[in-house]
């Protein structure tokens, strides 16, 4: 047990310091492909919503294919796809050579588009989960369009989508490990460099399924408690 | 447009089709009958339900591919499982692939089939008891089948997640259908085309499998389906 | 004439609520028993008792000659042989208030379903017998219809055909017809006052005060978990010796 805990500790002989700057980096990436993702949800549900047929008919194959296809499929596309292209593109410029794309990039495309198809039809139910009664409200009162949707369509529409939202994070925080088939030291990439070194395999990627659980289990609290606190109203008094 | 590419990697890319659905059919199969057993353990006893909720816990918690690494280079570290019997299998990619996906799926599958339970109404269940039903003719009559049939929607998309999922294999050197793909890529360079064959072939089996189990829906669920009285 | 159905001074209460304050009552075979009194009175209690859907803290059932065993454990009162229960269950027909149909079974397989299932009989001969019912209840034609795609009136016939196929002692009616719309009340009354002009016997728990003083032979009263009055339905519908039964009487008359 001791040994265990030298292993992965702070200490000269652990790979605490790595370990932790990996969880970072998992974290990091996992953030900015939900970003990535929230900015496609929003104009795929916009575009669902209020889109005509072109765009509708756009946003319904976007979500379609992003759903349909495997993630892993989606990371070799954007990796050795965008660095086939780049090197393409080197080469018309001048530049002789292989040129690679960064796997921060890579991931937070990738799963940032395909967690953007999921965030659209979470977008998408959420607003159309607003009682028709409050907007025919907001409108009786005098309301434009963008002040409706900043003043009642968004929030309330937020509160309702947390729970589906809360859902997709987690989704991206474990599709995240597959990044490192890139290359990148994320989580996963740092146990795997880890358990060949030590040839210790079972005790770090156990390492690593702990760390992930508990990066998933304080996030969904996290998500918890951020339901609770905007859905006070909702709660009978 | 280099036609003859195309279509010389569509054929290698179908070869590879079978694997896959292999690799989803028994992991799905065996996941399934966990996931029944999952379900069953924790409506029976408080213990029961306290193990099944940490399994979930872990399964759903935790990446696919950490669980398959977990498997496949993890368990070869211990002598006592190098020695067992079940090395032969636990030493091969195909059945440490096949092993994650099941127990994973079967975590997802029995809270999918809880919430069939769940659903069953109440009064169908008391209908069944002033019948004089015991207890397993009433779960193999009347509660199964209902919450089966409930379930059956949300397990459709847990299938199509696992056809997807079986891609993750390709990692630990299967060549199904992404690791075919990854191979055509090394040998020719042209990594859009051949990534591009290779989702349209997931796009199409998973667009069967959709329409599949829309059919098995409609066939025993007829209750469900609007009739004009 | 025998006896079908006995309680013997039944107890029951939901956490401190008292809901059975020893009720004791004997259904012979051919007698019409209407269960009325106010809602919390403990009339639907009393019935979900007989077939031990819930059961009781103390007291006995008795169904035909044969009583159901108790076991008294740690965790309260359960009955002592699961086995007997599921008979005598199969020896009553319960109709419910939402009707508890099974939603995946045509009507035709709700009626079949404990006949061939729980009493083990041959399927041809529990069809026939089960069409025959159908017929009775009106619902021939539509046996092969699911229950999502009937009127709550046709559920509750084809629900009362499901009760009849048990070839019951006793049939048990928990407040049939509350859950129905009002024009489709009629029609469910007037399969269950067919069946009392065949002289089975039956407890029905009603809130139908005009239909129980037509079809009872007998009424019982219901307060606070106890009988309060029971007699003929004239004599408690029209000449209540208790003030209870009076002021219920009363009540439902001026709502009326």
């Amino acid at each position: 047990m001791q040994a265990y805990f030298s292993l992965i500790g702070f200490g000269p002989q652990g790979w605490g310091a790595q370990l932790a700057w990996a969880t970072l980096m998992t974290l990091s990436v996992s953030v900015a492909a939900f970003a990535t993702g929230t900015v496609f949800g929003v104009a795929g549900a916009w575009a669902k919503l209020s889109g005509g047929p072109v765009l509708r008919g756009l946003a319904d194959a976007y979500t379609t294919v992003l759903r349909g296809i495997p993630d892993l499929l989606v990371i070799y596309l954007f990796y050795f796809g965008g660095s086939a292209l780049l090197t393409r593109l080197g080469t018309l410029m001048g530049h002789d050579g292989f040129l690679g794309l960064n796997g921060f990039v890579v991931g937070m495309l990738a799963i940032g588009v395909v967690s953007g198809a999921y965030q659209t039809e979470v977008m998408r139910a959420a607003y159309l989960a607003i009682p028709r009664g409050e907007i025919e409200a907001a409108r009786a009162v005098g309301m434009g369009r963008a002040l409706m949707l900043r003043r009642i369509v968004a929030p309330r529409g937020l509160r309702i989508a947390l729970p589906g939202l809360g859902n997709v994070w987690q989704q991206v925080l474990k599709e995240s490990a597959l990044i490192s088939v890139t290359g990148m030291v994320e989580l996963l990439r740092q146990i795997h460099i880890a358990a060949g070194s030590t040839r210790l395999p079972f005790d770090f990627y156990a390492t690593g399924a702990a760390l992930f659980l508990l990066l998933t289990t304080i996030t969904s609290l996290l998500f918890r408690g951020a339901e609770r606190r905007t859905q006070r109203h909702e709660r009978a008094r | 447009m280099d036609l003859a590419f195309l279509g010389e990697t569509l054929l290698r890319l179908a070869s590879a089709i079978p694997t896959t659905l292999e690799l989803a059919f028994v992991s799905v199969s065996i996941g399934l009958a966990l996931a029944l057993l999952l379900a069953l353990l924790r409506a029976s006893s408080v213990i029961g339900a306290a193990c099944v909720r940490a399994y979930v816990f872990v399964f759903r918690g935790s990446p696919l591919l950490v669980q398959i690494f977990l498997i496949y280079y993890g368990l070869g570290q211990f002598d006592a499982v190098r020695e067992s019997f079940l090395w032969p299998f636990l030493r091969r990619p195909w059945w440490c692939a096949i092993l994650a996906l099941a127990l994973n799926t079967a975590a997802y599958g029995s809270e999918i089939i809880r919430g069939g339970l769940a659903a069953v109404p109440a009064g169908s269940i008391e209908a069944g008891r002033v019948a004089g039903m015991s207890r397993f003719t009433l779960y193999r009559r009347i509660v199964l089948p209902l919450a089966l049939r409930q379930a059956l929607p949300a397990y459709g998309s847990e299938i199509i997640i696992m056809v997807k999922s079986t891609s993750l294999a390709s990692i630990i050197t299967i060549t199904e259908l992404t690791g075919t793909a990854r191979q055509i890529v090394s040998d020719s360079f042209r990594a859009i085309e051949v990534f591009v064959c290779a989702g349209l072939i997931y796009l199409a089996i998973n667009f069967v499998l959709t329409r599949a189990v829309l059919l098995l829906e409609r066939t025993l669920t007829p209750h469900a389906r609007g009739v004009p009285r | 004439m025998t006896d079908v159905v006995t309680l013997r001074d039944l107890h029951k209460s939901f956490g401190p609520l008292k809901v059975l304050d020893g009720i004791s009552l004997t259904a012979r075979a051919g007698e019409t028993i209407a269960i009325i009194g106010a809602s919390g009175s403990g009339k639907s209690t009393m019935l979900r008792c007989i077939p031990l859907l819930e059961v009781p803290e103390r007291g006995d059932i008795t169904i035909g000659d044969e009583t159901i065993r108790m076991n008294t454990a740690r965790g309260g009162r359960a009955p002592a042989d699961s086995a007997q229960v599921n008979r005598l269950r199969g020896q009553l027909g319960f109709v419910f208030q939402s009707f508890n149909l099974w939603a995946h079974m045509t009507v035709l397989e709700n009626v079949i379903e404990a006949p061939v299932h729980v009493h083990k009989r041959p399927r041809n001969e529990v069809v026939d017998e089960a069409m025959a019912l159908l017929e009775k209840v009106g619902l021939a034609e539509k046996c092969e219809a699911y229950p999502a795609h009937l009127s709550g009136g046709q559920q509750q016939r084809a629900a009362i055909a499901r009760a009849l196929a048990m070839r019951p002692k006793a049939l048990l009616f928990d407040e049939p017809t509350s859950a129905l719309d009002p024009e489709l009340v009629g029609e469910v009354l007037g399969v269950i006052k067919g069946l009392a002009e065949e002289g089975r016997t039956m407890l029905i728990v009603t809130h139908e005060m005009g239909f129980a003083a037509e079809v009872a032979s007998r009424a019982i009263f219901l307060h606070a978990g106890r009988i309060e009055e029971e007699g003929s339905p004239r004599q408690i519908f029209a000449e209540p010796t208790s003030d209870r039964t009076r002021q219920f009487i009363r009540r439902y008359l001026e709502r009326a």
